[in-house]
């Protein structure tokens, strides 16, 4: 390697954002998965004033949606500043209107794109080319990099480009799989931009600003007198694009010494099969026409850089001669269309060569296209085998899918799962951990020690699940002498480390193991209990493939280096001792560096602690001789139990264990329709410690049961009839705090498989133990000495009848006896959203339609494989729909509009029968109900449930019809709920649209402050003070007061809430909102994670909020407007504790201090002036009496 | 007008009067007020040892924790190095307090094991410190570890410290030691050159109505300072080291009874947070008319004139005394 090319290891976002930070002026930016870490390393460092290529610090801006940073950029064109952004999927799809006026404006400029799927039946982050495929026509260059080095290198070659042809380009590359993929790459230096990049044409470009010194005007309107011919004018710049990326590309060939080509072919001299395709795919067809072509086989691939303009003679100049049938792949689907884009795109290019007499072959070649990858799906060099192997046929079929088994329309091809084309050279670990435990941090490290300490290759890919607690990460190493092309995950691997001794019972680890493959595995037991508390699989394949098993308790060993359960140094160093990449003393001494460079500025005590982790490590470790044979008396717990239902057992089950990729079409509904009340049967197990009920202490209050997350742990009162068979660990008390519930026996049960173990249920306990106030009513136990009797105990629980809900008194200690709708989500450990989703489900869940922005509450609300969202006895409960990020006040107000017409039609149909039915019964439906009453509801009910008897066995379609349409005479709650990222920013004008309206939808803002799903970057919503991404220097604006505006209506019902520390106002709040017949907002404080204080806290530093003023309090009620009531009510005032006092609690605000004092102080103040300011002005809004009806014009 | 200058640990200072550790000296500009109204030093606030290692592995805990977990999110803050955790921050500040206010600063450094200070208190001393205040607080919680060992290895943290700097130590003590005396000699031999008495313990209060402990700290209050009194009073002259009285000084008779116990000079804390910058003028003004009333030259003079040495009755000072206080004391039912 070059002695002057500096080699780092860095992914392709990190790799990409340096080479457009550096050649941009105005960077506006957008969160958005994949591609967030673009915009994220851009903030840092221009917060850090690193300066572009022409020694100035870009400006880095947030908008509020895609399509606002497409706006901005367009602005910034047009004002002649080089402009960038970065963005995916849907927010690709915001930018698309821009993109045609940028393009049609001949405007230089470079989009940066982690390709990825587009919402269709389902959301997902992952990759693929749907995204971009649809910007086919927005007259963009399209350029395509299919490595973390090509991306680097694209990124600069379309920077250049771009002011040379005038056409702005979207340099896109494979979401996650290149996006994220660490690997070894050479960077390119300042100098080398700076000589690709033609002052000459960036003249130009500014040349053609907008400036009042040089005035000329675009965005005209044109009429079909001009409009086509102007349309057509600019025809001679797509002409030449190609050529200008060609001559770039060469270009950047002699300074750099990597060539690379708009189409490239690779493979045999006389190939006869032939594939064309691009991004990461690429790499791994690369990879298998080598090993094929070793073997014999005549097959090439064309890779396709540059797809759009797509230049027909360069394309089919790179095509041997002796082809004769060629696979063309998609990474995207147009259903009804003829054929994927590319696919098209070949054919045409082929029949325009035969028909010009250019192409080097007399007859058109067999075609067949093919669909891959879709959303991350892998792509293996078995699956390209299948693909030649289809090619040698007489008649390759026309269209076909590689990678999943289709079942249905039969289009898939049939590939060998095991094969294995890598050299033996290369070394491929792989790592299972959690989220939590920092296995993928320290396998980033490794990989960077390994990357930049040696000559060696490496790649890096890590996979997670979708949980947001207790997620497993499974990390996929690489190190070889060459280039690694191997763009797919780690099947053969010859090292593997299980970090959570959990996954041994959940996943068949194994199954990635080579033959002879060293296996590490993380326990706290001793070498003889260990092998036998493997299960039996785990053992016989420990056996069958030769393994040479390791353990160490990296437990006790962070433990003991005082790390806590921080296992990530231990098991680092195990790596580096066992799998041989590098001599053992050279490792250790290499991760030791590394822990001084990359923790020393967090402390020296960070570095002696993570070091004697590592000298601790290498001293534990040791090798269990396997014995010859498995002895294990227990079996691998099957993901869910007998009494799952039919989809569960068949679908579910599969995805829980890993496997869902082996789910055939058949499977799956066609429509993204999925039934709910399936999160019960994942019992995940994640908590170490559990809160155990101590009855005896208990006052009845509830409180635990009404913060629990994840409905864990749950109250209950009823008949003692039920607990007739209950087994001993079912302990239960006579229910002695409510007159209502009289009679009834009560018990508090956790659910020991789903609870997290976040501990907020004893944080509140306010019961303690005279004798004893350590002692709680609830206390943290050890989840091993107890689960067994709690998970019995809990399984009795779920057979008891919950009492009728009218019998529930609407108050605050009782509500949460209502059963919760909403339960073991797969939210964080202590989430401040998911309590009040449940307490809505509790009240109203019955009757209830959710639209859900995306967002952490379309995470944990509705990622497969489970589904929180669940049914009480009667099958009844909440009906959900994602639609997307920017709509969903929208969404949500069709689907009140949608529920309304079935109403009406309801209505109507009741009047036309009303002849033929007990008159009572119709009056009586035709009265109003009041959802206020639950008896008033359940009475609704039973007359719709006479109603349908009366009608029952008529034959005449409208009786037909009414029965079908009967439960919408029971009044239906249409909630919206999303994040404060929706709410302010991207879904704000909907959502203003949607209260301005009168139609009666509830909206439940779960404000965190942040973006908390993509990572913590600021909104409108973070307060003025706090650090958050995109604003790593602290926010210097205040908050917007969404409830101001929305109060600004004045027929809007407003609350702004704090559940954990005052739920009793959240409760009234929410019943108000319900009852009020026309938009109502509530804004809920939600603590979150990326406050950066320990959730156990949130309670606290919740209260801390309202008593410091920085969560207001209030209901703004248009009903006592009504009353000569002032409709705004503080419920508290917010001047018990100093703001600074509030703030000094968090990180988000304390980093500032510790950076900045001053800065610090600056802030402080002036977030003290807003609230103190908003706290005056609410005051004064609170004495506001309204103007007597009698003097307010009509509306 | 008698002179108000003083030397404390060898340092010369234009009044007797010092901000004592505490939250005053967070402020420059408020804290240049205190130095214009007769504050002639400033001990800054303590750099607490546990505080640091905790802030430290709880800001690596955060970060850490919550990095790489989740396929949306790689972390939940900023990356650029935001944080800057140790002591940096308090050497910046160190730096802008000298600036200014052109007063000796005194770091402080609160630590209870040897070893882990040198490093630190050499920064300390190259950003500007005047001197070292080591604040041995601690609380004893562990029944295995003896006085003795607790004593031997203070004595040590202050050897150590005291062979890191060349600039003078100081040691602020609690009131609980066997002898206070003997420890102070000790001190002396481990190199330190003053003692302050003396640090305020964190004393949690029991809620009877939640059975919580209340750990919030409260201020002092003059009727601490007897106790401070004593301790001068018995030390002056006896043991090889400048003496200053902290906890209790709230009023210029305050301050003028520890100079007559012998003290040096007298930190203040609560008295300034409670009544500002105005306060600490007039009390400095009072406490020179009390001098010159008294007829002393300068505050050297009128230094120790009440300690076990000079005083007139010094058996008030010791044992006996007590016992006759306790004898001339009733239950109030009983007093007539």
């Amino acid at each position: 390697m070059s002695k002057t090319t500096r080699y780092v290891t860095i992914d392709a976002n990190e790799a990409v954002a340096s080479v457009a930070y550096r050649l941009s002026e105005t960077i506006a930016i957008y969160p958005i998965t994949p591609s967030s870490p673009m915009g994220e390393h851009a903030d840092d460092w221009a917060a850090g004033h690193r300066p572009n290529l022409w020694g100035e610090v870009p400006d880095v801006v947030e908008m509020q949606s895609e399509g606002g940073a497409a706006g901005a950029v367009h602005g910034a064109l047009q004002a002649g500043a080089q402009t960038t952004t970065f963005t995916a999927s849907q927010g690709l799809l915001l930018m698309i209107p821009n993109l045609y006026k940028i393009a049609g404006e001949l405007t230089a400029c470079c989009v940066h794109i982690a390709a990825r799927s587009l919402a269709t039946h389902a959301l997902s982050i992952f990759g693929d080319h749907s995204d971009v495929m649809a910007c086919r026509g927005t007259g963009c260059a399209m350029l395509c990099s299919g490595s973390p080095q090509e991306a680097q290198d694209f990124a600069a070659i379309a920077h250049a480009a771009t002011l040379h042809a005038r056409i702005p380009f979207l340099h896109f590359f494979d979401g996650f799989r290149t996006s994220h993929e660490m690997q070894k790459l050479a960077m390119l230096d300042d100098e080398t931009l700076l000589q690709l990049v033609s002052p000459e044409t960036l003249r130009l470009h500014r040349d053609r600003a907008l400036t009042p010194d040089r005035p000329v005007l675009r965005g005209t309107a044109q009429n079909p007198d001009a409009f086509f011919q102007a349309r057509e004018a600019a025809n001679p710049w797509y002409d030449r694009c190609p050529d200008i990326v060609s001559n770039m590309m060469r270009r950047f060939e002699n300074l750099t010494g990597r060539g690379y080509r708009i189409f490239e072919y690779h493979g045999h001299p006389q190939a006869e099969r032939v594939i064309v395709l691009m991004g990461s795919g690429a790499e791994c067809a690369h990879e298998t026409v080598d090993w094929l072509v070793g073997r014999g086989e005549k097959v090439g691939m064309v890779r396709v850089r540059l797809y759009r303009p797509f230049a027909i003679d360069d394309f089919i100049a790179c095509l041997p001669p002796t082809v004769q049938s060629l696979g063309v792949l998609d990474r995207t689907k147009e259903p009804g269309a003829t054929g994927e884009p590319l696919l098209l795109d070949v054919i045409a290019a082929l029949v325009d060569a035969l028909g010009r007499g250019t192409a080097p072959f007399g007859a058109l070649p067999k075609i067949a296209g093919g669909r891959y990858g879709l959303s991350s799906k892998e792509f293996t060099p078995a699956m390209v085998a299948a693909i030649f192997e289809e090619l040698a046929k007489p008649r390759p079929r026309a269209r076909f899918t590689i990678g999943i088994n289709d079942d249905v329309t039969h289009l898939s091809l049939p590939y060998e799962s095991g094969l294995d084309i890598e050299p033996a050279e290369v070394k491929r670990a792989v790592f299972y951990g959690l989220g939590s435990d920092g296995t993928v941090s320290s396998n980033k490290a490794t990989i960077k020690i390994i990357g930049e300490g040696t000559d060696l290759h490496c790649q890096a890919h890590f996979v997670y699940d979708s949980k947001k607690s207790g997620s497993m990460t499974v990390s996929h190493l690489r190190f070889g002498p060459h280039e690694i092309r191997s763009t797919y995950e780690v099947y053969h691997a010859n090292f593997l480390a299980v970090h959570d001794p959990g996954l041994l019972e959940r996943i068949d680890v194994l199954e990635r193991a080579a033959d002879g493959a060293t296996v590490l595995l993380n326990s706290p037991l001793p070498n003889e209990k260990l092998w036998a508390s493997l299960p039996r699989e785990l053992q016989d394949s420990l056996i069958a493939k030769n393994c040479r098993l390791y353990a160490i308790d990296g437990y006790q060993i962070a433990e003991q280096a005082g790390l806590g359960r921080r296992i990530n140094t231990v098991m680092q160093a195990c790596f580096f001792w066992l799998a041989e990449v590098l001599p053992h003393e050279d490792a250790i001494q290499r991760m030791k560096d590394s822990v001084v460079k990359v923790w020393g500025k967090r402390g020296g005590e960070v570095v002696k602690r993570n070091i004697a982790a590592i000298d601790g490590a290498v001293a534990g470790l040791h090798e269990i001789t396997l014995p010859a044979q498995a002895d294990s008396q227990h079996h691998r717990r099957p993901a869910v139990g007998p009494e799952a239902p039919d989809f569960v057992q068949r679908v579910t089950k599969l995805i829980l264990e890993g496997h869902g990729d082996r789910l055939p079409v058949s499977a799956f509904p066609p429509d993204g329709t999925w039934p709910t009340a399936t999160s019960r049967y994942e019992k995940r197990a994640i908590a170490l410690e559990i809160p155990i009920w101590e009855p005896d202490i208990c006052i009845q209050c509830n409180r635990c049961s009404l913060i629990c997350p994840h409905a864990a742990i749950r109250s209950l009162a009823f008949e003692p009839a039920a607990a007739a068979n209950a087994p001993a660990s079912f302990r239960h008390v006579e229910e002695t705090y409510t007159d209502e519930l009289d009679g009834l026996q009560y018990v508090v049960q956790v659910a020991p498989d789903d609870c997290t173990g976040c501990g907020l249920c004893v944080e509140i306990c306010p019961a303690k133990d005279k004798k004893q106030p350590k002692r709680k009513a609830l206390n943290m136990r050890d989840v091993h000495e107890h689960s067994a009797a709690e998970r019995e105990a809990f399984a009795f629980f779920t057979t008891i009848p919950h009492p009728e809900r009218a019998r529930i008194p609407r108050t605050i200690k009782n509500v949460s006896l209502l059963e919760p709708l909403f339960e073991f989500s797969g939210a964080c450990a202590g989430c401040g959203e998911t309590p009040y989703i449940r307490l809505m489900t509790q009240l109203f869940g019955d009757r209830v339609v959710i639209a859900n922005a995306t967002g952490c509450s379309s995470i944990y609300g509705g990622n497969l494989p489970t589904t929180p969202y669940t049914v009480d006895a009667r099958g009844r409960g909440p009906a959900w729909s994602n639609s997307l990020f920017e709509d969903n006040a929208e969404f949500g107000f069709g689907m009140r509009l949608g529920v309304n017409a079935l109403v009406r039609r309801a209505e109507q149909l009741l009047d036309q029968l009303a002849r033929t039915l007990p008159p009572a019964l119709v009056d009586a439906l035709k009265a109003p109900v009041s959802v206020a009453e639950e008896a008033a509801v359940a009475k609704r009910r039973e007359q719709v449930a006479a109603l349908r008897e009366a009608l029952a066995g008529r034959s005449d379609l409208p009786a037909a019809e009414l029965a079908h349409l009967a439960d919408y005479l029971v009044p239906k709650s249409v909630w919206i709920v999303g994040g404060d990222g929706w709410a302010y920013d991207i879904g704000y004008g909907g959502l203003d649209h949607v209260l301005a309206s009168h139609l009666d939808v509830n909206i439940l803002v779960l404000d965190t402050e942040v973006y908390s799903n993509t990572g913590g970057q600021q909104s409108k919503a973070t307060p003025l003070g706090a650090v958050a991404k995109f604003a790593a220097a602290g926010k210097s604006t205040r908050k917007k007061d969404l409830g101001l505006l929305a109060m600004s209506y004045g027929h809007v019902y407003v609350a702004s809430v704090a559940m954990q520390a005052r739920a009793n106002q959240t409760l009234e709040a929410f019943v108000e909102a319900e009852t009020y017949p026309g938009p109502s907002l509530i804004i809920a404080h939600c603590p979150c994670i990326a406050h950066g204080y320990d959730m156990l806290q949130s309670l606290n530093q919740q209260r801390r909020a309202i008593d410091s003023g920085a969560w207001p309090m209030y209901r703004y009620d248009p009903r006592r407007a009504a009353e000569g009531e002032p409709p705004l009510e503080i419920d508290r005032k917010g001047d018990q504790l100093s703001l600074r006092e509030y703030m000094q609690e968090e990180p988000r605000f304390r980093m500032i201090e510790l950076k900045d004092p001053a800065r610090y102080n600056e802030l402080v103040a002036a977030a003290e002036r807003a609230t103190a300011e908003r706290r005056a002005f609410y005051e004064q809004l609170a004495e506001i009496h309204p103007i007597a009806a009698k003097e307010v014009p009509n509306e | 007008m008698s002179e108000l200058n003083t030397t404390w640990l060898g340092l010369a200072l234009r009044t007797p009067f010092v901000v004592a550790a505490c939250p005053v000296s967070d402020d420059v500009d408020h804290l240049a007020r205190y130095v214009e109204a007769g504050a002639s030093a400033v001990v800054m606030r303590s750099l607490f040892e546990e505080q640091i290692i905790a802030e430290q592995m709880a800001a690596h805990h955060l970060i850490d924790g919550r990095t790489d977990m989740d396929a949306e999110s790689r972390s939940f803050m900023p990356e650029s190095g935001t944080v800057t955790l140790g002591h940096e921050h308090y050497i910046r500040h160190l730096e802008r307090i000298r600036a200014r206010t052109g007063v000796p600063v005194i770091a402080s450094l609160n630590g209870v094991t040897p070893g882990g200070w040198t490093e630190m208190a050499r920064d300390l001393e190259a950003a500007g410190a005047a001197a070292i205040e080591l604040n041995l607080y601690e609380v004893a919680t562990d029944p295995q570890e003896s006085g003795s060992e607790v004593e031997t290895r203070q004595i040590e943290t202050v050897r150590s410290v005291v062979g890191a700097v060349s600039v003078p130590v100081a040691v602020k003590l609690s009131p609980f030691y066997a002898s206070v005396p003997a420890f102070c000699r000790q001190l002396a031999g481990a190199g330190a050159k003053g003692a302050v008495v003396f640090n305020r313990f964190y004393q949690p209060d029991v809620q009877l109505e939640t059975l919580d402990l209340d750990t919030n700290l409260h201020l002092s209050t003059s009727a601490e300072l007897p106790l401070r009194l004593h301790a001068l009073a018995l030390l002056h002259g006896r043991v090889a080291l400048d003496l200053s009285a902290a906890g209790g000084v709230h009023t210029a008779e305050d301050a003028a009874k520890a100079i007559v116990c012998g003290a040096n000079i007298v930190q203040m804390a609560s008295a300034l947070l409670e009544n500002g910058p105005e306060y600490l003028a007039a009390t400095v003004a009072a406490f020179a008319g009390w001098l010159a009333e008294q007829g002393y030259r300068d505050v050297a003079e009128a230094r120790g004139v009440m300690s076990l040495e000079n005083a007139p009755n010094p058996g008030a000072w010791e044992r006996l005394n007590y016992m006759r206080m306790l004898a001339g004391w009733q239950p109030r039912a009983k007093r007539r």
